[in-house]
């Protein structure tokens, strides 16, 4: 009783120390084409120049000038035409929730990041997060905080050596962990203004500003799901470790929650034009996803995407990730998950080859010839086409 | 280097020169690297002049790849990060002997050079009009002074501090094998690659080795110089 009251009362200490935060005002835009001033920056900005010209040609990229406009539009739609010309976003193929910044306004999103959310304000507060950290100029500052606090260990590290007695060691040990923990806690909040930064983007947007916490609640479930399905402890994400770099999820959403404008609350997300707009990536991101081999977070995933109806995409990707686990249980499951793809699209040809694979592992033979069989019909150029035909004993002779 | 290769000295050969990486920092005095532009634009400047006049004096031509676009750029980068992880596998299994990897081991102890791009680099632009394609990667970082007053601190504290890093490696790629045929590496190069002077230093230390070379070496060459030795 007396624990819960304490919570109450910690929740309700939280809840005024955020709402007392005003949204922060908006730093003035890069003015033009701007110029970094002075060496630190120039040398940032010529490196990051250097690097984007291999960004540029990489095999990571993905060249899709409509998934690129998309996203681009949808960075312009958030923190404003005036100030998104600054920016040159790159879609990265990497299965992971991340997105990055470099300080010359080349933008990296993962394509991680463009299967969990699901919406156009979604999709906007993760960039607009990661526009405040270029506007306010954060790469420099934390390579300065970086940069003096190495300085200082190194010159504590050489004086303390001129008299290396147990209390020197001592005190050296201990500034050692008070500028790491600084260092860490710098970047943390450096982190919270670019939250607070995101957020009044997208206030002052068209977009719906409540999603930026929703981005957060899903992450933290997704979280949950995964370490339920590994059976492990949940996880932790209200507290700060020490050598976090980012502020915990649960502090994330909250504070976001709490910043977005209340009356914009009746403002469009976009959902429905992201789930058109990706439609044609959606396949390939779910593949990459689940070949990280990580059943909880993708079956929650898969299902989350599923709220907002199922899809043969969605089912054959379920499909594949049951299969692919592959425990007897879990192909009859992926069979079943197949089926409903098919029901849903018939012409599915993957869903087929699925249906076909799973069928033929629990010893159902002729209906998963049958189904293989359909599969080479509906895509007889299949990349796997031969190695299917030999388990279609008919289809190919004996060589 | 390949054996079985000899470059005459003035054989008049075409060497395309692809963008060389170029990277030149200040380091802080906790040691951290502190990139700086105008000493970059700089290296690259003189670097690419002196490359010019030394092969010059060695009877052959130099010509810089032009800049590529779309599917051209593309294969030029892959071929750059392909030479960068081939070079780093020579530098760390053909170099230190004792480092041999078991595929080549048996290979290596008859003086095998024997290492490949691919094929695929005749495709490179500018490949037709060229013979060999050298590619050439520096990267140094000068000591700030508060980094050189911790090293002097240092010296009387007895705790050794390095300052300054100067690592650089060149290779010599045959365009129509796609074989490498000369690789030279040096993590403690001389020549201040900011002036014109240190960068001609520079360049010849990393060609100095270079097949038909009549470069003259370095009187005091530096004791970590891990260079192939057939």
């Amino acid at each position: 009783m007396i624990a819960r009251m304490r919570l109450a009362v910690g929740v309700l200490a939280l809840a005024a120390g955020v709402s007392a935060q005003a949204e922060p005002p908006l730093p003035p835009p890069y003015a033009g084409a701007y110029q970094p001033q002075g060496v630190d920056e120039q040398g940032f900005w010529q490196k990051m120049d250097e690097e984007e010209r291999r960004l540029a040609q990489s095999d990571m990229v993905i060249r899709d000038p409509a998934l690129v406009g998309y996203v681009r539009n949808i960075l312009c739609a958030t923190v404003g035409e005036d100030r998104c010309g600054a920016v040159r976003p790159y879609i990265l193929r990497v299965p992971i929730f991340n997105a990055n910044m470099a300080p010359n306004g080349t933008m990296q999103v993962f394509t991680g990041l463009l299967l969990r959310v699901h919406s156009e304000a979604e999709l906007g507060a993760v960039l607009g997060h990661e526009f405040g950290h270029f506007e306010a100029r954060h790469t420099l500052e934390r390579f300065r905080a970086a940069r003096s606090s190495t300085d200082i260990l190194a010159w504590a590290g050489v004086l303390g050596s001129l008299a290396p007695s147990y209390d020197v060691v001592r005190a050296y040990r201990n500034l050692e962990i008070t500028l790491i923990s600084s260092l860490y806690s710098f970047n943390r909040d450096h982190e919270r203004e670019a939250d607070r930064l995101g957020i009044a983007y997208l206030n002052n947007s068209n977009l719906r500003p409540q999603a930026a916490a929703q981005v957060w609640e899903r992450l933290i479930e997704e979280y949950q799901a995964d370490a339920l399905s590994k059976g492990l402890k949940k996880p932790r994400l209200d507290r700060v470790p020490f050598y976090a770099t980012h502020p915990p999820q649960v502090e994330r959403a909250t504070t976001l929650a709490l910043l977005a404008r209340p009356e914009a609350a009746t403002r469009d997300d976009g959902a429905a034009r992201y789930r058109a707009a990706l439609a044609p990536w959606l396949p390939q991101l779910l593949d990459d996803q689940i070949k990280l081999n990580d059943f909880g977070a993708s079956e929650y995933i898969i299902q989350s995407l599923a709220e907002s109806g199922w899809t043969a995409p969605l089912w054959h990707a379920r499909g594949e990730l049951y299969r692919l686990r592959g425990a007897p249980r879990d192909l009859v499951q992926a069979a079943q998950f197949y089926g409903e793809a098919i029901a849903l699209d018939p012409a599915h040809p993957e869903a087929h080859r699925g249906l076909g694979l799973a069928l033929l592992k629990t010893g159902q033979a002729a209906a998963g010839q049958k189904a293989l069989l359909r599969y080479l019909e509906l895509k007889p150029d299949a990349a796997d086409a031969k190695l299917i035909g030999m388990m279609i004993p008919k289809e190919v002779p004996a060589p | 280097m390949r054996q079985g290769f000899a470059l005459p000295p003035q054989s008049g050969k075409t060497i395309l020169v692809l963008r060389p990486s170029v990277r030149v920092a200040e380091q802080s005095t906790g040691g951290m690297a502190e990139p700086r532009a105008e000493w970059t634009d700089q290296a690259r400047r003189h670097i690419d002049a002196a490359l010019v006049e030394l092969q010059r004096q060695l009877g052959n031509r130099v010509i810089a790849a032009p800049e590529a676009y779309g599917e051209d750029a593309r294969l030029v980068a892959e071929h750059q990060a392909l030479f960068a992880a081939v070079s780093r596998a020579v530098i760390e299994y053909q170099f230190f002997v004792g480092n041999r990897l078991p595929t080549k081991k048996r290979d290596n102890k008859a003086g095998q050079f024997d290492w490949s791009l691919g094929p695929d680099v005749a495709k490179l632009p500018g490949a037709d009009q060229a013979d060999y394609a050298l590619f050439l990667y520096t990267d140094d970082q000068y000591g700030s002074t508060g980094r050189k007053m911790l090293q002097i601190v240092g010296l009387v504290a007895g705790v050794g501090v390095s300052s300054g890093v100067h690592a650089g490696y060149a290779g010599l790629v045959d365009l129509k094998t796609g074989d490498l045929l000369w690789l030279n590496a040096d993590f403690q190069m001389g020549g201040d690659v900011r002036e014109a002077d240190g960068a001609m230093k520079r360049v010849r230390q990393l060609l100095e080795d270079f097949p038909g070379s009549t470069i003259a070496k370095e009187a005091a060459a530096p004791a970590a110089t891990a260079q192939a030795k057939p």
